[in-house]
């Protein structure tokens, strides 16, 4: 076995739980999971069937860790070893066909999480390098900046003053025990700012005490998107360590999938140790603030909107009911469309696809099967999507396709239609 | 469409089972003589040996001169003439040529391969594939065959075993042999009845009979006479599925009288449906060796339609090149050219819409 | 000693034990790898989570049902057809009274027993079928598959063809086959009847601690 090869193999098996030892055992074949797959809907080529992904990862488990392989490779009843070869064939298919979204899950009989396994199994091509350029790209920038677009303080800066303009309403960066603490993704600060001043509006009103960081307010971890384990704990431990020296009580995550699971779920793991203060979404911290009465809502919306379900923070995050209690109170003519909510088509480029250049085609694709999703309801005026990744998805979209259709962020949304004091 | 294939498929389940209840309505008996003794002739054991000739004896129970009987559901009958006739016509027709039809077959395919050959492409293979038969059609097919090579099988034990097995074997282990096929064949007995009305159901759309078939038939199928066009199916994949639908339907109905036995009172229509499941089914058999050479050995490309249901635009263009034309909207260049035909004409960049 | 005899004692006993510790063994082998302790404050509770995962996994999708519903029809009818078969069996209940448990329960009628090895039957050859015939499953499927299916099949066949209960060879084919199927069970894909319970649960019970409604 090559040390390429060697190197990739030992990161599965080190990845390898028992969970993942009960999904490479259960798994039937019977290929169901292929039509819950965009990438599958889309092509109709069967290398897209989810659960063919993860051979590589499959093959190395039955040789060297699955029980009773011991007494298998005896009589030569176990899989080859895993090659190099193989796994340049596979990277494609790891890295440009899967975006995590996890919608196979449901679909299987044996309720197996490819894509979790994915995410493990992607360790294993980063430790064998075996990456797509278009992420190493990214991952060099978040390593250098701590953002995958190189988002500087100077530009988060700069923004801020412009929306502080816009709303007349003063931002407070580094404020020491403030309750809240925001970081944004990248794609928010660089694409729609607006959501800053939203931040601000709502918050002011709510009466909540937040603060932005100058030295974490990046959320995205590519680390998580491409599978590098390192940086993808050196990304979170920079938010815990700027929220410990603030001391603030919360963290807010922002609308951005992967960011949200990263730090939610995946950040206390990745650190070891439990979190000093509580993550929370800005969806669920909307949510509460209007339960609770203190962003009450005004007039409504009245376009035709629908929901687009963000894999990780609906499918994956299980804020199911959330997003749909705020557009409920904000839009007169909230539409739902089929298969919304937990078994929502992704939009095709989480999982770091829209990082990926080599990834467009494919990724449109997939992206060709959500807007026929959304086409099927008729006339709609605008689409919200509380994901900021899934946003820029969208509008590369519609404009691939020529199709007029607003694209809206949650947040904003209850922003704009909040009652006035 | 879809509303059509659904009354066909209805027609056919319904066709199927008014046949079975309407025969056996005819079929029941009043027990009639079932106390009465005849005392003008003394017929039973020690009459059978007797002075009185075998056909007279026959001849009498045929005119209903019926001595000692039980009461039951074969009308009181102990002994019915008709009987030696059917075991007659059994041993000496049906067990007898069907062996030798199915042998024929066998020996017509071999000799066909031998002379013959592999029918090839002549364009050999484009790399480029259309879709002739979907997900369903092919689940559909390969159930039935399993089913079909099931059923055959284990038939053909119970029809021709004693004669061509059991003297191999010895009478005890064909004893065993044929215990299994009967069990065996009641058990896939029904299964037939579902795969047939599933496959028509499917099949049945592009298998209705058209001008075209008459050109192929005078073409001999493109075996005399230079090129036959067809569409999806030619004339003789029609005549195939016609076959399936249509003695598949007999051997249904004759089959369900003779798994439950107990439904009909009537011993002739026993025998009868004995005698007709057995012809149909060795006409079947015999047909099903002829697909399964075509679509195998017989011809390059033809296997494709059933295992990935996508086949080689050359052979589309080849077998069935009205079809191909109708689905890909482009001249395929073979038909009414004949002799010529050859797949170099067409150019790969023509094909669009593929 | 006859070739019944052989089959259906010291060669069944042996089988069927290599069966249970195989299959034991590889389950409690997949447990004992374990997992890292979840430090993320949960939102749910990962036990309910598990169970709940188990249940929701025997139902389809409404979305999918659409496109799957082959397999859905296919796999129930084959599973509670076998289920049938194997535990309610007039000759199965004999032979589990006298041979292993000492007590018997009651039996399937004939009619009963015929029409769920027709459902068993026709659902197996349906999802073997589609293992060569769908590119998906084509692609996917290896020798496991195909040996399972086949192992699976034959046992079932050989048990119906001995059906009349007459011939001591028959009953001993079948009876041959159930210890090649036993043997083979823990070292194959059949396992997965003993580890879906863990897969199913294992994401159940991450869902569980997400505070996700399935």
């Amino acid at each position: 076995m090559s040390a390429v090869a060697q190197k990739a193999v030992s990161k599965f098996l080190e990845f390898i739980d028992a969970d993942i030892a009960a999904y490479a055992e259960s798994c039937v074949h019977c290929g169901e999971c292929a039509e819950a797959c965009h990438f599958y809907l889309a092509t109709k080529d069967p290398k897209y069937t989810p659960t063919y992904k993860l051979f590589p990862l499959v093959k190395a488990y039955k040789r060297h860790k699955a029980p009773l392989s011991g007494l298998k490779k005896m009589l030569g009843l176990v899989p080859a070893e895993v090659t190099e070869d193989e796994l340049r064939e596979w990277e494609p298919l790891v890295y440009d066909a899967c975006t995590m979204c996890g919608r196979c899950t449901l679909v299987c009989p044996m309720g197996i999480d490819i894509a979790g396994t994915i995410r493990k199994m992607r360790e294993g091509f980063v430790a064998a390098g075996i990456v797509p350029e278009g992420l190493s790209v990214a991952a060099a920038n978040a390593e250098r900046t701590g953002s995958p677009m190189g988002v500087t303080l100077k530009a988060l800066s700069a923004q801020i003053v412009r929306q502080e303009k816009e709303t007349g309403i003063k931002i407070e960066i580094d404020k020491k025990g403030a309750d809240y603490m925001a970081i944004l993704s990248s794609m928010e600060i660089m694409g729609y700012p607006e959501i800053i001043g939203a931040y601000a509006k709502l918050f002011k009103q709510a009466g909540v005490s937040w603060t932005i960081s100058s030295e974490a307010f990046e959320a995205t971890n590519v680390g998580v998107q491409i599978g590098d384990g390192k940086m993808a704990k050196m990304l979170v431990q920079r938010i815990v360590d700027a929220a410990e020296k603030l001391k603030v009580k919360h963290v807010i995550s922002p609308e951005c999938g992967h960011a949200y699971g990263a730090l939610r779920w995946a950040g206390p793991n990745m650190v070891g140790k439990e979190f000093s203060f509580k993550v929370v979404h800005i969806i669920e911290l909307l949510d509460q603030l209007r339960r609770e009465g203190r962003i009450p809502a005004g007039e409504k919306d009245g376009r035709r909107m629908t929901l687009h379900d963000p894999c990780q923070l609906i499918r994956r995050g299980g804020l199911l009911q959330e997003p749909r209690t705020l557009l409920d109170d904000s839009c007169s003519d909230f539409i739902e469309m089929e298969g919304a909510g937990i078994a929502n088509l992704c939009c095709g480029g989480g999982g770091g696809v829209s990082a990926n250049e080599r990834a467009r085609e494919l990724q449109m694709a997939a992206f060709a099967q959500k807007l026929k999703q959304i086409n099927d309801l008729g006339d709609i005026d605008a689409v919200v999507v509380p994901c900021a990744n899934c946003r820029t998805v969208f509008e590369d979209g519609l404009d691939e396709f020529e199709v007029d259709l607003e694209v809206v962020g949650l947040g904003e949304l209850v922003a704009e239609t909040l009652a006035s004091k | 469409m879809m509303l059509h294939r659904l009354i066909a498929a209805i027609f056919f389940i319904a066709l199927m089972l008014v046949s079975v209840t309407t025969i056996n309505a005819q079929s029941v008996r009043p027990p009639g003589n079932a106390v009465n003794q005849s005392t003008d002739e003394q017929i039973g054991t020690s009459n059978t040996l007797g002075p009185d000739s075998q056909s007279k004896y026959w001849h009498d129970l045929r005119q209903g001169k019926s001595g000692l009987s039980t009461t039951g559901r074969s009308g009181g009958l102990l002994i019915q003439a008709q009987g030696e006739q059917w075991r007659l016509i059994r041993k000496n027709y049906i067990i007898k040529y069907s062996g030798w039809v199915l042998a024929a077959v066998l020996v017509i395919l071999v000799l066909f391969f031998l002379i013959r050959g592999k029918i090839r492409l002549k364009g050999g293979r484009s790399g480029q594939t259309i879709s002739r038969f979907s997900l369903p059609h092919r689940t559909a097919h390969w159930f039935m065959a399993s089913i079909f090579i099931m059923l055959g099988l284990s038939g053909l034990i119970l029809l021709l075993g004693r004669t061509a097995l059991a003297p191999l074997i010895g009478k005890n282990v064909y004893s065993i042999f044929a215990s299994a096929a009967m069990q065996g064949h009641n058990l896939f007995g029904p299964l037939f009845i579902v795969a047939l009305v599933w496959m028509y159901y499917l099949f049945v759309p592009g298998n209705f009979f058209k001008m075209v078939d008459l050109k192929w038939i005078l073409k001999g199928g493109g075996l005399i006479g230079g090129h036959a066009s067809a569409g999806h199916y030619n004339f003789g994949e029609k005549v195939w599925f016609w076959a399936v639908a249509i003695v598949g339907l007999l051997i249904s109905i004759t089959g369900i009288i003779l798994e439950f036995p107990w439904l009909s009172a009537n011993l002739q229509l026993l025998q009868i449906s004995t005698i007709v499941h057995a012809i149909g089914a060795v006409g079947l058999i015999a047909f099903a060796l002829g697909h399964i050479y075509i679509g195998t050995i017989g011809m390059e490309g033809a296997l494709d339609s059933m295992t990935t249901g996508d086949v080689d635009v050359n052979w589309a263009k080849e077998h069935h090149d009205l079809w191909y034309e109708e689905v890909t909207g482009e001249k395929s260049a073979t038909h009414d050219q004949g002799e010529t035909g050859h797949a170099q004409v067409y150019s790969q960049d023509k094909i669009t819409g593929v | 000693m006859s070739f019944l005899q052989i089959v259906e004692g010291p060669l069944f006993y042996i089988a069927a034990a290599i069966f249970l510790i195989g299959a034991i063994w590889r389950v409690i082998g997949i447990i004992k790898i374990g997992h890292k302790r979840d430090l993320a404050p949960p939102k749910g509770s990962g036990k309910v989570g598990f169970v709940a995962g188990n249940l929701r996994h025997f139902l389809p999708r409404k979305i999918f049902a659409k496109r799957t519903w082959v397999h859905i029809i296919a796999g129930y009818s084959f599973h509670f057809g076998l289920f049938a078969l194997l535990l309610f069996a007039a000759p199965h209940i004999d032979f589990a009274r006298d041979r292993i448990l000492g007590f018997d329960w009651p039996a399937l009628p004939r009619w009963g027993f015929i029409i769920a090895a027709q459902f068993a039957f026709a659902g197996l050859i349906m999802l073997w079928v589609r293992r060569f015939s769908d590119p998906v499953m084509r692609l996917i499927s290896d020798w496991d598959d195909h040996i399972g299916s086949w192992l699976t099949f034959l046992v079932m066949l050989t048990g119906c063809l001995a059906l009349q209960e007459s011939h001591n060879a028959l009953k001993a084919i079948h009876m041959l086959f159930v210890d090649v199927w036993l043997i083979y069970f823990p070292f194959s894909r059949l396992m997965h009847a003993g580890t879906f319970f863990l897969s199913r649960g294992y994401t159940g019970a991450t869902y569980g601690r997400k505070g996700m409604t399935l």
